[in-house]
């Protein structure tokens, strides 16, 4: 999609293991500037760790994470607001928390209220005082997006962002995300289990399984047209897409401590249980790993069967 | 046959700060064998009316109306009929985070226990055996009993919690947003669970959730919830395709139709907030954040009104 | 920034509201300013010479005096007013409640932030200095260390100090364990900041609700200790607090004289301020932690 920008943020194998658990086990993903990312997966996938790697909260064991110049601007947003703000600071001091850990006092008061304006918190002055619990939920993550908003970051991080907020409140948080991105050129890698977000505000999608991303490309070609069995999967369980038949898999994720050989999906794929497989490509489904993708912009998928009719029905 | 009657329950909370209305007014019917899917979002009463289904509120609660239960007054029941009727008539099934379950005791006697207490088996090996039965109907191994909940992952826990629940074959299954923590494809296991638990043994359903496009999967009927009352009813597809009440049609929207380019890159959302149960606007509690919203909105509540076959909805405009 | 000044006086103001509406913290709030007046107001209520026994005799006074007889509250074996002893000893019992509180609550307070915050070998040390202490007879170890210090109100206030910091400590360690795993944290963190930034910013704000609430219950102890140091005769022979008059009368037969005058004032002194404290202490560990009173 951005064949020819430079990329804003470059992951390249990175790993991050705890003592036998791989959590995330050799990823490589590219972030374009002006674009929206969005890092698909349940939990257990290692989404979340990879993104507290990526904002330096995480050591790596493994692998590289290069920015543009310099890392100073990438700034974070979390699942829970509620939690993400001390209940003892008024939102003027959370808002300014980033700038004066980082020491640049100079015109605070205006960057805060520009911060509190972008985020659609108006006229920013009547909520310096206020203290977290004294506005609302929606409020609360928009006070969050400006704490990070004030730092003129380029990448913003954002984990689950909508996930505990009232159903008629999310479209607008993730309106004014999508906005951000369109009127100041930031952009957003988003972590998520719900593939209706990513059909509203991302660009690209990358479907993270087992420590590994196993599909990425362009939102509208994964979502239309998925080619790995997991994401198949995945959509077919989506309440809004019924059309496509339910292929509702067995067990859960395992434990990233005990990874299967082979292709990582192959004990809960529904394309090698079905046994249409040819036989050379389910030994190598078993055998043989396909391997983690390399950071493209364009589609790939993890999948020996992936050239086999995988369209859904 | 109707399996629930519920006839202009209103429910108000005591607390230091007032009394706070959490359920104005609500009524409904419920076929046996049917299912009523209750959403809305938080502080909209649809948890505090499902408790009020078993009689589970704090006893200082302030409850008028009618709640018949498979022809018992559920409100006028005396403790022990209450107990009673609360796991063999209705029973109800929590979000199945750890707290729900004892830590310390295994899940097996946790599952045994509502069956000891109401003597619906002859001994504590019928009760063992019925145990190994039901985790088996939720799609667990029967040894999985000698488990603590804290070795079962989150989606097993709920399945543990539905087990306990059908342990006294109730008549009314209540599930209280039994798939909100839970993972996409955890979430879908659970739902086909129910379904087939529905289809199987005759169950009456009654499924609340904040996630409107959960309940076309489940529910013949929804029933939205707004402010403590019911705004919006009727079938679930239809509810959630063509909303009569702008406040359907903008939950169902908040949930976009993967694969429909009119949602694509344009999430769809509501101005505001909802209103705190002390605190509503007055007229219609919608209208500080409806589209639609006209000035003699503000005077007046609107009631149910027919607004096709078999739908109702509480909105002036229709 | 003023508005944020505005903010915490609204918030003190808050709390205060919330503190007149308990009937147990008022109760105690009162008697404690009774308390202190008295304390404060010591030179004008008795002279500080009628505890001199030289002075006392020269004065006349009558030895063993019921109130009847002497003054409001009669005289000792010395010929002392009680009276005087009563007043000028409410000042050291305070005081020395008040220091070693103090001491206590900052040593406490250091040892439990350091070890909750920086947490793995720091945190393992300092926990088994805490234990340490925590396991020592209390008793034994204050005794030895009053007599091998001295007899002064400042090693007194040493002594409490260094022997009742441990619990505090613990206390204050497992409320930074459970901010520390806040998301606001991890929020600072990613902006950038550092230990100090969030020790100040983040960990102190949250648990000094918790601090100042184990402060006023930790005076009580306080006191008690330095009674029971003083009755023990390890107190300081110069300041007359409430349990060296209590230490006196024992020693000199006021219980088999049936002297109650000499001991009753001091020994309701000392319980009442030390229920004054707790009520206080209960009622701002309530507003602290609103969980504690409140049901969901």
């Amino acid at each position: 999609m951005h064949p020819r920008v430079s990329p804003l943020v470059e992951v390249r194998d990175v790993a991050v293991h705890f003592g036998p658990s791989r959590a995330v086990d050799g990823v490589s993903l590219v972030v374009h500037p002006g674009e929206v990312l969005a890092l698909v997966g349940e939990s257990g996938s290692g989404k979340t760790t990879l993104i507290r790697a990526i904002q330096g909260l995480q050591a790596l064991s493994g692998g590289t994470i290069d920015f543009a110049d310099g890392s100073d601007d990438v700034q974070m947003i979390f699942q829970d607001p509620t939690g993400a703000l001390n209940p003892r600071q008024t939102i003027y001091e959370v808002v300014a928390e980033g700038l004066r850990i980082r020491k640049r006092p100079e015109g605070e008061l205006e960057r805060v209220s520009e911060a509190l304006s972008s985020a659609g918190l108006r006229p920013p002055d009547t909520f310096f005082g206020r203290y977290p619990h004294e506005v609302s939920g929606g409020q609360r993550q928009r006070v969050v997006i400006a704490g990070a908003m004030v730092m003129n970051p380029r990448l913003l991080l954002a984990d689950e962002p909508v996930a505990s907020l009232d159903a008629s409140i999310r479209g607008e948080i993730l309106a004014l995300m999508r906005n951000l991105v369109d009127e100041t050129a930031l952009s957003i890698l988003v972590v998520t289990h719900d593939l209706g977000l990513a059909w509203n505000i991302a660009d690209r999608v990358a479907v993270m399984y087992l420590g590994r991303v196993v599909e990425t490309g362009p939102t509208d070609e994964i979502l239309d047209n998925p080619r790995h069995p997991y994401t198949i999967a995945l959509l077919s369980v989506v309440p809004e897409t019924k059309e496509m038949e339910q292929q509702i898999l067995t067990g859960e994720i395992p434990d990233s401590t005990r990874i299967p050989n082979g292709c990582r999906f192959h004990p809960r794929c529904p394309l090698l249980r079905s046994g249409t497989l040819p036989d050379p490509i389910a030994k190598r489904c078993v055998s043989d790993d396909p391997g983690p993708l390399p950071p493209v912009a364009g589609s790939a998928v993890a999948c020996w069967a992936s050239d086999q009719a995988l369209a859904p029905e | 046959m109707t399996m629930l009657s519920v006839h202009d329950l209103s429910i108000t909370y005591r607390t230091r700060s007032g009394p706070l209305p959490a359920v104005r007014g609500v009524g409904f019917d419920l076929e046996r064998g049917g299912s009523l899917g209750l959403a809305g979002e938080s502080g909209c009463g649809k948890s505090t009316l499902a408790n009020a289904l078993l009689r589970l509120l704090p006893a200082e609660t302030e409850v008028t109306g009618e709640i018949v239960m498979a022809g018992q007054d559920v409100l006028g029941l005396s403790p022990g009929g209450l107990r009673a009727a609360r796991w063999t008539t209705g029973a109800i099934v929590f979000q199945g985070a750890l707290h729900a379950l004892n830590p310390v005791q295994t899940v097996g006697r946790q599952v045994a226990e509502p069956m000891l207490v109401h003597s619906t088996v002859p001994s504590g090996d019928a009760a063992r055996a019925r145990t190994g039965e039901l985790l088996e109907r939720v799609g667990l191994p029967a040894d999985r009993a000698d488990s603590y909940p804290h070795q079962l992952s989150g989606g097993q826990r709920q399945r543990v919690l539905i087990a306990m629940a059908l342990a006294c074959d109730p008549q009314l299954l209540i599930a209280d947003e039994p798939t909100t923590a839970l993972d996409l494809m955890v979430q879908a296991q659970v739902l086909s669970l129910i379904e087939d638990l529905r289809r199987d043994q005759d169950l009456t359903l009654i499924f609340i959730t904040h996630d409107l496009s959960v309940l076309t999967y489940v529910c013949d009927d929804i029933a939205v919830m707004y402010a403590g009352r019911i705004v919006e009813r009727g079938p679930s597809f239809e509810v959630f395709e063509r909303g009569a009440h702008p406040y359907t049609r903008a939950l169902s929207a908040a949930f976009p139709t993967i694969g429909d380019p009119a949602s694509r890159m344009s999430p769809a959302g509501l101005g505001g907030d909802p209103p705190t149960p002390g605190n509503l606007p007055p007229g219609c509690p919608f209208h500080p954040r409806c589209p639609l919203a006209e000035p003699r909105c503000r005077e007046e509540e609107p009631p149910l009104r027919e607004s096709g076959p078999g739908r109702r909805a509480a909105c002036i405009l229709v | 920034m003023s508005l944020a000044m505005q903010r915490r006086r609204a918030t003190a103001r808050r709390i205060w509201a919330q503190f007149r509406g308990s009937r147990q913290g008022m109760i105690g709030l009162v008697v404690l300013v009774v308390f202190a007046l008295v304390a404060v107001a010591a030179p004008l209520l008795a002279d500080i010479a009628e505890l001199n026994p030289v002075r006392a005799r020269a004065a006349g006074n009558p030895q063993w005096a019921s109130p009847g007889e002497f003054g409001p509250l009669g005289t000792d074996h010395l010929r002392r007013s009680v009276w005087a002893q009563f007043v000028w000893g409410s000042r050291v019992s305070l005081f020395v409640g008040l220091a070693a509180t103090i001491l206590t609550i900052f040593i406490g307070s250091v040892i439990g932030i350091l070890s909750g915050f920086i947490g793995g070998k720091v945190d393992a040390a300092l926990m088994r200095i805490t234990e340490w202490f925590l396991v020592i007879p209390f008793l034994p170890l204050a005794i030895v260390l009053a007599s091998v210090l001295g007899r002064s109100v400042w090693n007194i206030i040493f002594v409490i100090g260094i022997t009742s910091w441990p619990s505090t400590a613990r206390l204050v360690r497992a409320q930074v364990l459970t901010v520390k795993q806040r998301l606001f944290v991890d929020r600072a963190r990613s902006l950038g900041a550092g230990p100090g930034h969030l020790i100040t910013r983040h960990i102190l704000p949250n648990v000094s609700g918790l601090i100042l609430a184990n402060a006023t219950l930790a005076v009580p102890i306080a006191i008690l200790t330095e009674t029971t140091l003083a009755f023990l005769g390890l107190g300081d022979p110069s300041s007359a607090s409430w349990g060296k008059t209590l230490e006196e009368a024992f020693v000199n037969g006021a219980i088999v004289r049936n002297a109650w005058w000499y001991f009753l004032p001091a020994g309701i002194g000392i319980l009442v301020v030390v229920l004054a404290f707790t009520l206080i202490g209960r009622t701002m560990e309530e507003i602290a932690d609103p969980r504690m009173s409140r049901r969901r």
